[in-house]
This record gives C-alpha cells, structure tokens and sequence, in this order.
C-alpha cells in the first residue's frame, strides 16, 4: 500500500500528464484501463488471427474459383449463384431449417414438459442424469448402431418378426434416413437443455409457488405467471445455442447414412454442413473451395441473422429476484 | 508493490503463457545435414495394413541401401483431403500415394504434380520402369500433365469383378457366363430355383454406379461414359446405348434377383450376408477377398469372373491404379522419385502381391489364389477401363452422376426417367460451371 501512496504523486505531476486531459476516475478504473492493452490485446491478437482473418479469407476465397491449390481465378458472385442454383443445395438448405425449427420446437416442447414434470418428481437427479446421458454419446455410436437397429437383419425387424410383421418398413432406405436423424437429434439434445432449463427454474425461490398455491393459482397460471417470466433469460440463451449448434450439424449425418465414414451419406438427409464438406473434401472430384466457402458463406449469414432477430424477439427486462 | 511493477508481472505472465503456447507448434527441425537425403513421405495406408507392412520394408531397405532418411506418416486414406490445405504451405510431403481418382483432383488436373520423368527412365532390377508398366495400362488413365509427361507411377492396381464361393459354385468357376444374356439367364435359372442370385450394399453409391458404367463401357468402350459426362448440353444421354445401359440396371432393380432390403441396409451388412451365402453373387473390387475373408463362412473359395461382355467390344478390364505421385513443392523430388520406383523391384511386388494380395503393376510379379482369376480377366483384356470411367469433374459424380443412379438402383425409378433426370441435371451442372 505504501508503494501506491509514494506513487501517486509522482504519476500526477509527471510531464505528459496534463489534468485537463487527464481521464477521471479513481485510481483503480485508471489500473484498469492500463491493464486494457495487456490483458486484451493477446486475446484479441488470437482472436483476429484465429477467426477474423479465416472469416475474411473465407469471404475472398468464395468470390475464387480455386481447387485449394495451384491458380486462383476471381469470379465475383457466380459462386453464389451457382449455389443458389443448385437443387441440391437448396434441398440442404431445407434440411438444416427443418433441423432448426421442427427439431428446435420439439426438443423445446418436450424439455419444457420435463422440467416441469421433474420438478415435483422424486429421484429426479438420478432422472435428470439419465435424460442427460445420450449427450454424451459420440454420434459415431449412433451411427454404427443405427446399422445393428435399422438394418433389414437387424434388431427392430427381428423383434417385429414374431408379432407378425413381414413386411416390415424400409428403415435404411434413402428417404427415412433424415427423419431418422431428426429423431435422434430429438433424443439426444432433449436431455441437455431440459438439464439446462431445470437449472434455471430450480432458481426460482420456493415461496412464489406457496404464494401461488395460496392465491389458488392452476397449474397453467403458474407456468404463465411464475416459472416463464423468470426462466425467460435462460430459455433465450438456449434457444440461440440451439441455431448456433443446429446448423452445424454435420457428423451425425456423415456416419448415420455414409456407411459410418465409409462412403457420402445419401443426398436427402445432406445439411448445409455437408454440403459444403463434399464440395470441398468429397476426394472424389476436384475441390470447388470457392463454391464451398459460398455455401458457409451463406450458412454463417443465416446464424448471424437468426441470432440477432432471436436475441430482439426475446429481449425482455431481467426481472431481479 | 508499484502498478508499474505489476503492470511489468502481469506481461512476464502473458509473455511466459505465449511462449508455451508457441512452444508446442515448434518441433523439431532440420535432419543432419550429413545425410545423403531427408524425404517425407505421407502414405494412405495405416500401421498394421498389409500394404503398409510391405512398404515399411521397402522403405528400410531403400535406407539401407541408399543412407537416406524417409520420414513416414502413416495417415491413411485422408492423406490427400490433408494434402490440398498443405499445398499452400511450404509444409509439403515430397513424396504421396493414392488411387488414380484421389490423386488427380488434388494434384493431376491442378497441374501441382511433377512430371516423374526421373522415376520412368531409371532402371530397376536391369529395365527402365517404363518398360515394366505394361503399355495398355497407361494407355488407358489419363495420368499425363499438360506437358505429355506422367505425374504418377503406379505401383498396382485395383479392378471388380462378380464374386462368388467356388466351393458352393463350381460349375460355374469353369464356366461362367461371358456375356450379358448369360449372366441374366443365370440369375433367372437361380431365382427360380429358390436361391438369391445377387448381393449389393445399397447405400455405397460408388458400388451402385458401377453397374451403369460397366454396363457403358462395356457396350460403348472405355472412355464413352466420359464423353457423355462431358457434354454440356445433356444430349448425349439421348443415345439409344445409354437408354439400353439404363433399362439392363433397371431389370436387375425391379426384378428380384438382389436380397430383400438392400436398398434400406447399412455397409457391409450386405456383403457379410453374401460372405455367408445369403446370396450367390457380388460385384464388388479386388480388395473383397482380405475385406470379408474375415467373417465369410467356412471354406469359403474366393473365385470371380470379368464383368460380361455386352456387344462386339474386345474383352476389357476395369484397372484403376494405386501409386505415388510427388508435388512440385517438394523438397527433395529426386530422392522420392528415386523411392517411388524402388517398389517396382520384383520383390516388393510379389510381396504386394502374396502378401497384401493386391495386384501388383508388373506382369510378371506373383500374385495370390484368390486374385488369380482377375489378373487373368486383366491380362487378357485389350482394353482397360477405370472406375466410373475416370470422370474427375468437380462435384459431378457426388452430385449429379451418383445420386440419380441411386435412384435407379434402388429401383425408386425407371431407366426412362433415369435418362432424362440425368439430361437435366447434366445440362444445369454445366451451366452451373460457367
């Protein structure tokens, strides 16, 4: 403390210091604007080098036409309406909003009732660890399984055998794969935002229920009135994890129909994701890194405008409690 | 304690978290300079492959003899997806294997390969290496730069044919069908006898297509499936020999000569059946004796016969080449060609052959029982075709050509469709690319 006082003055009257231009605060805000630089600029350095760069790379790259070496020409928009014009990059585009919005709704739907249910119930960590567990899975095991499952030998069609089916459905064919998928994706990601939400409604004091059960509050109202406008900071964070992850949904799809890794899962079930991967990646066919940094392109538009319209419908007042 | 002093702390802080950070990217550098030579070497196959045990033997006595160091990365088949960001470094292996349709999108048709000039005229166990590759096989791949020079040195090739067990078929490893008619009137007679003629996994679009294109090939000649994919305006799918092509793939489809469900099955789920005798016959390549050997029923006889003749083209063989190819960045291009061609010794390629039970690219190397009767089909061929006819267009076969295959495959359309889906979306492909 001493070393500080014996400072101060010195700092004060040194020659560069003029008071009039001299930033107010106290000696701690002045610290702290000093550290500033220190603290931030490696972490922005990083962050410049590591994301902003790539982002700009990427948006010069995608005006190219480029295999990812050798000559680059430039083409100025015919990537993007290349990719617009492709049927099958629409088809993607469509797969990734249905991953959006229609699993979204559901996993939201079904979390929100299981919190509910869970807040009452008995044993409902052990629960709450349960529905959590298939996050943990790698997708790789979905993948393989969906094999041993789905397969025409396999484990649903032999259980189906003695109840009478004979003709039982084209699991595996090409167009079930995505609602296969979906569903997954439903089984897997319910658990981690129910796991979420809970955290968030376990927060609420419990004398707003006795408060409710006094006024002779239903079920309904509660929800309304207590557990919604108090969760509503956490629901909004979830639903914009919930864009952000969906529309990168990518390995899920590559080993659920691509023969887990062995071959290009079938065309339906492919996402912007992987549209972009085999554009680039496929090995097959020369790279297209110009149309593939298009298609990312354009699926990095997509979560920046989702993300901001969500973060504005959700805006409400945080209510303090 | 001063701020100046903390302000003077907390960067030694940051200044040591940086240094760690960038130790980790550091490594080692540079070999002695006292060797005859360093190479890279960025191979597609991983420890314990039989491949790999063959080559890692070259490669130690290629060091024997020649005091070079070739440093190896086994990275498996990713290596050329690897390859193409490495490119625009200064990172680059000198020396990298795959197969023909891996290596010409990333280094053949972008013009990063190095004519292998070198490799060719050396001499290995007393011939120039380019007398050791037979003729019809370099006729056939595309494997010249824009200068005429070959970017690859294969050393050996993968092909298909239609399996089956000879312990539960012998009749028909003395005589099989050679021709289209045949092989149908040997699904029918199979069928009707209650048996399940055909084995296919449904969901590699890649095996699916190859029906299509031999079928193509085989009644049009190598190289007209290319000139088809070629053609900007879709026309070219008009042809009556592409329509007779399609409607033979679509008998196969809709006639029920393949195992119920294998347009809804997960690979190998398929080919484990066949190797089982859920089926009698598979097409499929070379690799399938060492794929499903594990698993195939006991004493199974791995025997094959050539894809069957469709109309008066000469007998033909489907050869693909797996061999190496040096980018032009590389370091030390001499010393890799110099490696490349050392595998072509008669030693490594009986090996490749009894061994890893591949085809080697020598004539004269020895190859294994299961494989006799492809190198048989190969040897006699007069003309050699690849895969898919060897069509490398950007995002055409994973795009347009496979997808709509698929569908006719998996009997979701018939071959009238199949043509004028493929018109279609050939003639947009193209417009596409600009």
């Amino acid at each position: 403390m001493s070393a500080l006082t014996t400072k101060l003055p010195r700092r004060a009257s040194g020659p560069a210091e003029k008071p009039g231009r001299r930033p107010g605060g106290s000696s701690i805000d002045r610290q702290r604007r000093k550290l500033l630089v220190p603290f931030v600029g490696p972490a922005f350095i990083f962050y410049t080098v590591l994301f902003i760069v790539p982002a700009f790379a990427a948006v010069w790259i995608s005006l190219n036409d480029w295999a990812g070496s050798g000559p680059m020409t430039f083409v100025g928009f015919s990537n993007y309406i290349q990719v617009f014009q492709d049927p099958l990059f629409l088809k993607s585009f469509g797969n990734t909003l249905l991953l959006l919005f229609v699993v979204g709704a559901v996993v939201f739907a079904l979390a929100f009732a299981m919190t509910l249910v869970l807040r009452d119930m008995a044993a409902k960590k052990i629960v709450r660890n349960v529905i959590f567990f298939p996050h943990l899975i790698n997708a790789l095991v979905f993948g393989v399984l969906a094999g041993f499952i789905f397969n025409p030998g396999g484990m649903v069609n032999t259980l189906l055998k003695p109840l009478g089916v004979s003709e039982p459905p084209a699991w595996l064919a090409q167009d079930n794969i995505f609602p296969l998928i979906m569903a997954t994706m439903v089984m897997t990601t319910t658990g981690y935002f129910t796991t979420i939400l809970m955290a968030g409604v376990d927060r609420i004091p419990p004398y707003f229920y006795e408060d409710c059960a006094l006024a002779g509050a239903t079920a309904f109202q509660r929800l309304r009135y207590v557990i919604l406008p108090l969760t509503w900071d956490v629901f909004g964070t979830c639903a914009v994890l919930w864009t952000i992850s969906s529309i990168k949904i990518f390995e899920i799809i590559w080993v659920f129909g691509g023969s887990s890794g062995a071959g290009i899962p079938p065309t339906q079930s492919w996402t912007v994701a992987v549209y972009t991967y085999v554009t680039a990646f496929s090995g097959l066919s020369t790279p297209a890194y110009g149309a593939a940094t298009a298609s990312a392109i354009i699926s990095l538009a997509l979560v920046s405008v989702l993300v901001v319209l969500l973060r504005r419908a959700m805006r409400r007042d945080a209510i303090e409690f | 304690m001063s701020t100046r002093f903390r302000f003077t702390k907390a960067l030694a802080v940051l200044a040591g978290a940086a240094l760690a950070l960038t130790a980790c990217g550091g490594g080692t550098t540079g070999a002695d300079a006292k060797d005859s030579g360093t190479m890279t070497y960025w191979s597609m196959w991983k420890v314990g492959e039989p491949q790999q045990k063959v080559i890692a033997q070259a490669i130690s006595d290629f060091e024997k003899q020649t005091g070079a160091t070739v440093k190896v990365q086994w990275q498996g088949r990713s290596n050329t997806t690897k390859l193409v960001p490495a490119l625009n470094t200064s990172n680059v292996p000198d020396l990298v294997d795959g197969s023909y349709a891996k290596l010409a999108p990333v280094l053949g048709n972008t013009g990063e390969a190095l004519p292998l000039t070198d490799a060719y005229a050396s001499a290995i166990d007393g011939k120039k290496v380019s007398d050791l590759i037979p003729g019809k096989y370099l006729a056939a791949s595309n494997i010249k730069d824009s200068g005429g020079q070959p970017w690859m040195l294969p050393y050996s090739l993968s092909s298909d044919a239609i399996w089956f067990n000879a312990a539960k078929n012998p009749g028909l490893a003395a005589a099989p069908p050679t021709n289209w008619d045949d092989f149908m009137a040997l699904l029918n007679k199979e069928k009707a006898a209650g048996q399940v003629p055909l084995a296919a996994d449904g969901d590699i679009a890649g095996y699916n297509s190859a029906w299509f294109s031999n079928l193509m090939i085989h009644a049009e000649g190598p190289g007209s499936l290319y000139k088809i994919a070629s053609d900007k305006s879709g026309a070219a799918w008009d042809s009556p020999a592409v329509l007779a092509a399609a409607q033979k793939v679509q008998a196969l489809a809709q006639g029920g000569y393949l195992i119920n469900g294998y347009n809804a099955s997960k690979w190998p789920a398929q080919q484990q059946a066949w190797a089982n005798g859920g089926a009698d016959l598979l097409l499929n390549g070379s690799w399938i004796p060492t794929e499903t050997g594990t698993y195939a029923a006991k004493g199974f006889q791995y025997s094959s016969f050539p894809f069957p003749a469709v109309s008066g083209q000469p007998p033909m063989a489907r050869a693909d080449f797996v061999g190496w190819a040096v980018p032009k960045k590389a370091k030390d291009p001499a010393l890799a060609q110099k490696l490349a061609a050392f595998l072509l010794n008669k030693k490594y390629q009986d090996d490749l052959g009894t061994q890893a039970k591949v085809l080697p690219i020598r004539a004269d190397a020895q190859t294994s029982p299961e494989m006799s009767t492809v190198k048989t089909a190969i040897d006699n061929a007069k003309e050699i075709y690849q895969a898919d006819d060897g069509i490398t267009f950007p995002g055409y076969t994973t795009k347009v050509y496979w997808p709509i295959d698929d569908q006719l495959f998996l009997g979701k359309i018939n071959a009238t469709q199949f043509v004028a889906k493929m018109k279609a979306a050939q003639l947009a492909y193209w417009k596409g690319q600009g």
